[in-house]
C-alpha cells in the first residue's frame, strides 16, 4: 500500500498537468490563433448587458473566460508563462484584484506582449486609474467629473443633462478602425482623459468636440475644468514598442448593448442615425487590439549583387546590389501579403548612407537595387517601418564593405601612356645599343 | 465562498442603480423589442431554433409578441415534434414539444395523447427533483389546454411531494438531498402546484394552499429594492453553478406567482405595489443581450400583463427634454407593460421639484388633460409660468372607476426627472482695456448673434474687463454651467477663467500684472474664446470674440516655462526623406588626344637613335664566328630580350611576384651567358691590341 502511493500521487500530478490549461504566448507570428482572454467584470450581469461586444469576439474565434475581478483564484501566469492572451478589464470600480493579480501584475502581462482593452465609468476606482495611467492615459482626477457637452451631445428624449455625447472625431486610421469609414456618431457617457504629452505611443482614437469639458454635472464650477476641449480624448489606444497593443475606453457603456443598438441624432444636426456607430467601433478597435489587423511580419530577406543570386558575406564599394524583403499582414485568419508604396530600406553606417524607397509587386515583395557608397566600413541593411496603426518592423542584417584591391584599380590609364611609351623606347634603344655597342667595329 | 458572492452582490447593486438612475422613465414593450426578437430568434432551414428548450422560447416570444408564426414557415418543426412526442424522451423535451404544438397549432390527429398522458402521470409518481415534476405536470396541463381529459390522478400526493421541498423561508430545494435552497426553485415549485390544482379540478385542499399562500408572502419578504421603486429578487448564498442572476429569477418567480395567483380562489395578497415594482425591473432593462433574458423577460412581462394580483400600469413620458421655446407640450402616457391602453384613469402633476428638493412654490396640482385619440394626457407648460432647468415631476394615476382601483396597480407617487429648455438671451455683452487707476477705459460691445470679431491690445499695466448678463425666457438671471474663458497664446499655450457672477452680470476682470507669470510672460496675440453652455440652454455657445495682443515685460531668467506642447504623435510615422550617397568625383585627367600626342613625342628620341645608327653606318663584324661564342652571345642577347619582354608582360598581366621569379631565373642565365660572352670578347680585344 505504501509503495503504491508515490505513483497515484505522481499519476495525479500527471492528470493535474494534462487537464492544466495549455499556457498561452503573446501574438507570435508563428502561432497568431486560438486566442484566450481573460474578461475580468466587477458584475456577471455585465456578460448580457455587453453580449454583442463578447459575442463578436466569440464568433471570430477568441475564448472567453469570465471572471470576477475579485475572484480569489485570479492569475495571469501559472509557473512563469501566461496564460491568456489578452486582458479585457470591464471592472471599473474594483479596488483591489482577487488571487494574485495587481496593478503591477497587469503591466507586466502587457510588457509581455499581450493586449489589454479598459474600459471605465465615473466610479474608476484608483486601480484602474492607474493602470491607464501607466498606459499614457491619465483620467480626469475629479472623481465626480464627466465629460459633458453642451453643443455636441446626443439629442435623446430621456437624457438632458448633455452626458451622454455623440463624438465623430475619430483618428483617421484605416487599419485601427477598419476600412470603411463608420459614419454614424459615437455614443459616449463616462470620464474624459489626456494623454501624456510625454509618451509618444499613446494616440487619441475617439477625441472630445472644442465645447466639451470634464465637470461634475451636479455642482457649480468654481475654478475653470483642468480638461477641455480637444485635449480630452474619450477612447485613447496604445500601441507598445513590444508591440502589445492596449485601448483606454473612458465609458464602459461605450461597449454595451443598449449604446450598440441605440438610435442616435447629434445636437445641432437633422440627420438621424438607426444605429450609433459604437458596434462598429468597438468591433473594428477590438479587430485592432487583438491584432487581427495592422500585424506585419517581414520575411525572406534577402540581398545580393546585380546579376548574381547568392549573397556575398562582403561588398566591394561601388558595388550595384539587390535588396528584397516579404512583408506579410496578419488578416486574423492568414496571411495576406502587405501592398504600400511607402517601405524603405537605408543602408546604414552611423547614419543612414542610402534611403530608398522600395517597390512592390504587390505581392508582398518589396524590392530596390543601389550602388554602394565608396565608404568602406561595416553597414547595415536597415528597414525601420513605423506607420500608424502597424506593428513597427525593425529588420537590421549587417553586412562589410571593403575598399578596392590593389588590382581592381583600372590598368591601363591613357593618360600615363607618354610614360610606358618613354619606359618601353628606352627599353627597346637599350637592347638595340647593347648590340650595336658589342659588335660594332 | 460567501464573502465574495456578497460582495459581487453589492457591486451590482452599485451597477444596477448606476443603470437605473440614467433612465428613471421607464417604457413599454414597442417595436424596438419587436425588431430585436427576429434578431435574438432566427431559425436555421428546418424551423427549428435549436433545441426544443430553445425553440418553445422562440416561438413563446413570437407568440406573445405577436409576431408572424404561421404554421407554414413551421410546418417542419410541426412534424420533427410530433415525432419526437411518439417516441421515448426525457420529461423536460416532452413538455417543450407539447408547449410548441400548442403554440403553433399543429395538426394533432397522429399524436396519441394517451400514450403521453400515462407516460407523464408516471413520471409524476416516479419525480424525485423539482424540475422533473415541474415538467411532467406541466406537460399534463398542456394537453389538459388542448381539449384533452386529464385527470392527475393522485393530486393531493403530488401537492405534497412539491410542498416538502419548500423551505421555511418561502424558497424552494431542487430535490430532497440538496441542502441548499433557492428562489428561482420557489418559482418553479410554485408553478407546478398551480399545474397541480389545475390538473386535480376542486380536490385540493383549500388549507394546503393557503399555506403556499404564506409561502408566498415570505417569499417576497425577501424581494430587493432600488431606491426609484423597482423591485427584484435575487439568489443569495447559492452554489455559484447554479446562481440565474436577478433577471431569471425575478422571472421564475414572477411565472409561478402569477400562474397560482390564477388558480388560487382567493386573491392573493401580495400588494400592487410589488407587482409594479417588479414591472418596472423588467422594463428597466431595456433590451437584453441574449435570447435566454429576452425571453425571461418577455415571459414574464406577459404573465404580469394579465394576473389576477393587479395589472400594473406603467406611466412613461414620451419625452422629458422639453423645450419652452418650442412650446413643447407635457405628455404622459399612463399602458398595461405592453402598450396597451389602459382603462380610464386621471393623471395629475402634484409637485414640481428643484434639483435640490425645494418645491416650485407658483405651482400647484394640475390634472393633466387627456386626448382620446392619441391615449395621451398632456398639460401645456407656458401657462404655468415654471422657468427652465432640470425638475423633479411628481405624477399620480388614479383610476376613475373604482371597482377596477384594486385590479390594478399604478403606484403611488411617480417621479420623473425632467428638463425644460429654453433659449438664453445674452444682454449687455461688453469687454473693455482700462489703465489701472481706471481713468481711461475703451469699451467695446460684443454682439455674440454676429461673427464680429474685435482686436484689443494691452499691456502687464492694463486691465481686461469682460462682462455679460444672462436672462431665463421668464427674465430671471441664469446662471449656466458651463461659463469659461478661454486665452490662447500663439504657441497654443493655454489659460482659462471662470467669470464671477455679482448681481445678475457676469463678469471677469484680468489684471495683468498679477497674471504676467501664470501668462509665462509671453507677449503676444492671444485668442479669446467663450463657452457658455448649459443643460437647459437651447443655444449653448462656443465662439471666438476675438483677439487681444498682449505686451508683457521680459521673462527674468527664474521664470517658470510655458509647459512643452505634446507634438503631434502621428508625425512619426510616414515615410522618411530619401537620401542617396553622393560619390567622390573621379579625378580629371587630360583628353585622351593629347595623352597620345605626347607618346609620340617620347616615341621620337628613340627613332632619331636609330636613324643616327644608320647613318653612322651600324656593322656587326665584332659577333663572333666560331660557333660556342656564337651561341652565348645569341642566348646573351636573347636573354636581355627576354627580361625586357618580361617587362612588357608586367605591365600587360603578370603581378610582381611572377615577374621577379622569372627575373631571378633570367638573371643567373644571363649572368652566366654575358659573362661567356663578355669574356670572349674582352680575349679577342686583348689578342688584337697584343697583335
Amino acid at each position: 500500500m505504501a509503495k503504491q502511493r508515490p505513483s497515484l500521487l505522481l499519476l495525479l500530478s500527471l492528470i493535474s498537468l494534462l487537464l492544466s490549461p495549455p499556457p498561452a504566448f503573446s501574438f507570435s507570428d508563428e502561432s497568431p490563433t486560438a486566442r484566450r482572454i481573460l474578461v475580468l467584470v466587477d458584475d456577471l450581469a455585465l456578460r448580457s448587458s455587453h453580449s454583442i461586444f463578447f459575442d463578436s469576439l466569440v464568433s471570430r474565434g477568441y475564448q472567453l473566460e469570465f471572471k470576477l475581478a475579485d475572484d480569489p483564484s485570479l492569475s495571469l501566469q501559472r509557473y512563469g508563462q501566461f496564460l491568456y492572451d489578452g486582458l479585457v478589464l470591464f471592472a471599473p470600480s474594483v479596488s483591489r484584484f482577487g488571487g494574485s493579480l495587481d496593478q503591477s501584475k497587469v503591466l507586466e502581462f502587457v510588457d509581455a506582449g499581450h493586449d489589454l482593452i479598459l474600459a471605465v465609468d465615473s466610479n474608476a476606482s484608483d486601480l484602474v486609474r492607474g493602470i491607464a495611467t501607466d498606459s499614457g492615459a491619465d483620467f480626469d482626477e475629479d472623481p465626480e467629473a464627466v465629460v459633458i457637452d453642451h453643443l455636441s451631445y446626443a439629442v435623446s428624449d430621456a437624457d438632458g443633462d448633455h452626458t451622454l455625447i455623440a463624438s465623430d472625431n475619430l483618428i483617421k486610421s484605416n487599419v485601427i478602425l477598419g476600412d470603411k469609414a463608420i459614419e454614424a456618431p459615437i455614443l459616449f457617457r463616462g470620464i474624459g482623459h489626456s494623454v501624456n504629452p510625454a509618451n509618444t505611443l499613446v494616440l487619441k482614437a475617439l477625441t472630445a468636440s472644442p465645447s466639451a469639458y470634464s465637470a461634475n454635472p451636479k455642482t457649480k464650477l468654481s475654478s475653470p475644468p483642468s480638461l477641455t476641449g480637444s485635449s480630452i480624448s474619450l477612447v485613447s489606444v496604445m500601441q507598445a514598442r513590444n508591440n502589445a497593443r492596449v485601448l483606454i475606453s473612458g465609458s464602459l457603456e461605450l461597449f454595451s448593448n443598449r449604446f450598440l443598438r441605440s438610435s442616435v441624432q447629434k445636437a445641432g444636426s437633422k440627420t438621424i442615425y438607426d444605429k450609433s456607430g459604437n458596434e462598429q467601433f468597438v468591433t473594428e478597435a477590438a479587430k485592432w487590439v487583438f491584432h487581427e489587423r495592422g500585424h506585419l511580419k517581414a520575411v525572406n530577406v534577402k540581398h545580393n549583387k546585380v546579376g548574381e543570386t547568392t549573397e556575398p558575406g562582403i561588398y566591394r564599394i561601388n558595388d550595384d546590389l539587390e535588396y528584397s524583403v516579404e512583408i506579410y499582414e496578419w488578416s486574423g485568419k492568414s496571411w495576406e501579403p502587405y501592398v504600400a508604396d511607402d517601405v524603405q530600406v537605408q543602408f546604414f553606417m552611423m547614419s543612414p548612407y542610402v534611403l530608398k524607397t522600395m517597390s512592390t509587386n504587390k505581392k508582398g515583395l518589396y524590392s530596390t537595387s543601389f550602388k554602394v557608397p565608396d565608404v568602406y566600413g561595416v553597414f547595415q541593411f536597415k528597414v525601420e517601418y513605423e506607420r500608424l496603426g502597424y506593428t513597427s518592423l525593425s529588420l537590421a542584417k549587417q553586412i562589410p564593405v571593403r575598399p578596392f584591391r590593389h588590382n581592381e584599380y583600372e590598368r591601363f590609364i591613357p593618360a600615363a601612356f607618354p610614360y610606358y611609351a618613354a619606359s618601353f623606347s628606352t627599353m627597346g634603344a637599350f637592347f638595340i645599343f647593347s648590340i650595336v655597342y658589342l659588335y660594332h667595329k | 465562498m460567501a464573502k465574495p458572492l456578497v460582495l459581487h452582490l453589492l457591486l451590482l447593486l452599485i451597477c444596477g442603480s448606476a443603470l437605473l438612475s440614467s433612465g428613471s422613465v421607464i417604457h413599454p414593450i414597442s417595436d424596438a423589442h419587436r425588431s430585436a426578437a427576429t434578431e435574438f430568434f432566427v431559425p436555421a432551414a428546418d424551423g427549428s431554433f435549436g433545441s426544443l428548450e430553445e425553440t418553445y422560447e422562440a416561438l413563446r416570444t413570437f407568440q406573445i409578441l405577436g409576431l408572424d408564426r404561421s404554421s407554414a414557415k413551421f410546418e417542419g418543426t410541426c412534424k420533427t415534434v410530433s415525432e419526437k412526442l411518439s417516441s421515448p424522451t426525457t420529461t423536460k423535451d416532452l413538455y417543450h414539444a407539447l408547449k410548441i404544438t400548442a403554440i403553433l397549432g399543429c395538426r394533432t390527429e397522429s399524436i396519441e395523447f394517451d400514450g403521453i398522458t400515462s407516460r407523464l402521470q408516471t413520471a409524476v409518481k416516479d419525480a424525485s427533483s423539482l424540475l422533473e415534476l415541474y415538467y411532467s405536470l406541466g406537460g399534463l396541463l398542456t394537453v389538459k389546454e388542448q381539449g384533452k381529459d386529464v385527470i392527475l390522478s393522485d393530486a393531493d400526493g403530488t401537492f405534497q411531494a412539491i410542498k416538502a421541498l419548500s423551505q421555511s423561508d418561502g424558497r424552494w430545494r431542487y430535490d430532497k438531498d440538496s441542502t441548499g435552497s433557492s428562489a428561482f426553485a420557489a418559482g418553479i415549485a410554485l408553478e407546478a402546484l398551480a399545474s397541480v390544482v389545475s390538473l386535480a379540478g376542486s380536490d385540493i385542499d383549500q388549507s394546503k394552499i393557503a399555506v403556499v399562500r404564506k409561502d408566498i408572502t415570505k417569499l417576497f419578504d425577501r424581494i430587493k429594492h432600488y431606491d426609484d421603486g423597482t423591485l427584484y429578487f435575487d439568489e443569495k448564498n447559492v452554489d455559484p453553478d447554479q446562481y440565474k442572476g436577478p433577471l431569471a429569477t425575478s422571472a421564475s418567480i414572477t411565472s409561478g406567482v402569477t400562474a397560482f395567483a390564477a388558480v388560487s380562489s382567493e386573491k392573493l395578497n401580495i400588494g400592487g405595489e410589488k407587482i409594479l415594482g417588479l414591472a418596472k425591473f423588467f422594463l428597466s432593462i431595456g433590451i437584453p443581450g441574449t435570447a435566454k433574458d429576452f425571453f425571461y423577460q418577455i415571459n414574464s412581462l406577459a404573465s404580469l400583463e394579465n394576473n389576477r394580483i393587479s395589472i400594473p400600469l406603467v406611466l412613461s413620458l414620451p419625452a422629458t427634454v422639453l423645450s419652452l421655446t418650442a412650446k413643447d407640450q407635457l405628455k404622459v402616457e399612463v399602458t398595461t407593460v405592453f402598450g396597451s391602453h389602459a382603462p380610464s384613469l386621471a393623471v395629475s402633476l402634484l409637485k414640481v421639484l428643484t434639483p435640490d428638493s425645494k418645491e416650485v412654490t407658483s405651482f400647484e396640482k394640475k390634472e393633466l388633460e387627456y386626448d382620446p385619440e392619441n391615449r395621451i394626457h398632456f398639460l401645456d407648460l407656458s401657462p404655468l409660468k415654471i422657468d427652465v432647468g432640470k425638475y423633479s415631476l411628481i405624477f399620480k394615476v388614479s383610476v376613475n372607476d373604482p371597482e377596477g382601483a384594486d385590479l390594478y396597480a399604478t403606484g403611488d407617487q411617480i417621479i420623473v426627472t425632467a428638463f425644460l429648455t429654453g433659449f438664453i438671451k445674452v444682454d449687455k455683452a461688453e469687454i473693455a482695456v482700462s489703465d489701472s487707476d481706471a481713468a481711461s477705459e475703451s469699451v467695446q460691445k460684443l454682439d455674440l448673434s454676429k461673427e464680429s470679431l474685435i482686436s484689443l491690445s494691452a499691456n502687464h499695466l492694463q486691465k481686461l474687463r469682460l462682462s455679460l448678463q444672462l436672462t431665463t425666457p421668464l427674465g430671471h438671471s441664469f446662471k449656466p454651467h458651463q461659463m469659461v474663458v478661454k486665452f490662447r497664446h500663439e504657441s497654443k499655450v493655454e489659460h482659462l477663467f471662470v467669470p464671477e457672477t455679482s448681481s445678475r452680470q457676469y463678469k471677469l476682470v484680468l489684471n495683468f500684472l498679477g497674471l504676467v507669470e501664470k501668462f509665462y510672460y509671453l507677449s503676444g496675440r492671444y485668442e479669446i474664446e467663450l463657452a457658455v453652455g448649459d443643460a437647459v440652454m437651447e443655444n449653448s455657445i462656443l465662439r471666438s470674440i476675438g483677439s487681444i495682443e498682449l505686451d508683457l515685460p521680459e521673462a527674468p531668467e527664474k521664470a517658470a516655462k510655458p509647459p512643452a506642447q505634446p507634438v503631434d504623435p502621428l508625425s512619426r510615422f510616414g515615410p522618411k526623406e530619401e537620401i542617396s550617397h553622393i560619390f567622390r568625383a573621379p579625378e580629371k585627367r587630360p583628353p585622351q588626344g593629347l595623352s597620345l600626342g605626347f607618346m609620340g613625342l617620347t616615341i621620337l628620341p628613340l627613332l632619331a637613335f636609330l636613324i643616327g645608327l644608320l647613318r653612322i653606318g651600324v656593322n656587326f663584324k665584332g659577333f663572333p664566328t666560331s660557333a660556342a661564342p656564337a651561341t652565348f652571345a645569341i642566348l646573351f642577347h636573347g636573354g636581355i630580350g627576354a627580361v625586357l619582354l618580361l617587362y612588357v608582360l608586367f605591365w600587360l598581366k603578370l603581378d610582381l611576384f611572377t615577374t621577379l621569379k622569372a627575373l631571378g631565373f633570367l638573371g643567373v642565365f644571363l649572368l652566366f651567358v654575358g659573362h661567356r660572352t663578355l669574356s670572349y670578347l674582352a680575349s679577342t680585344s686583348a689578342k688584337q691590341k697584343t697583335a
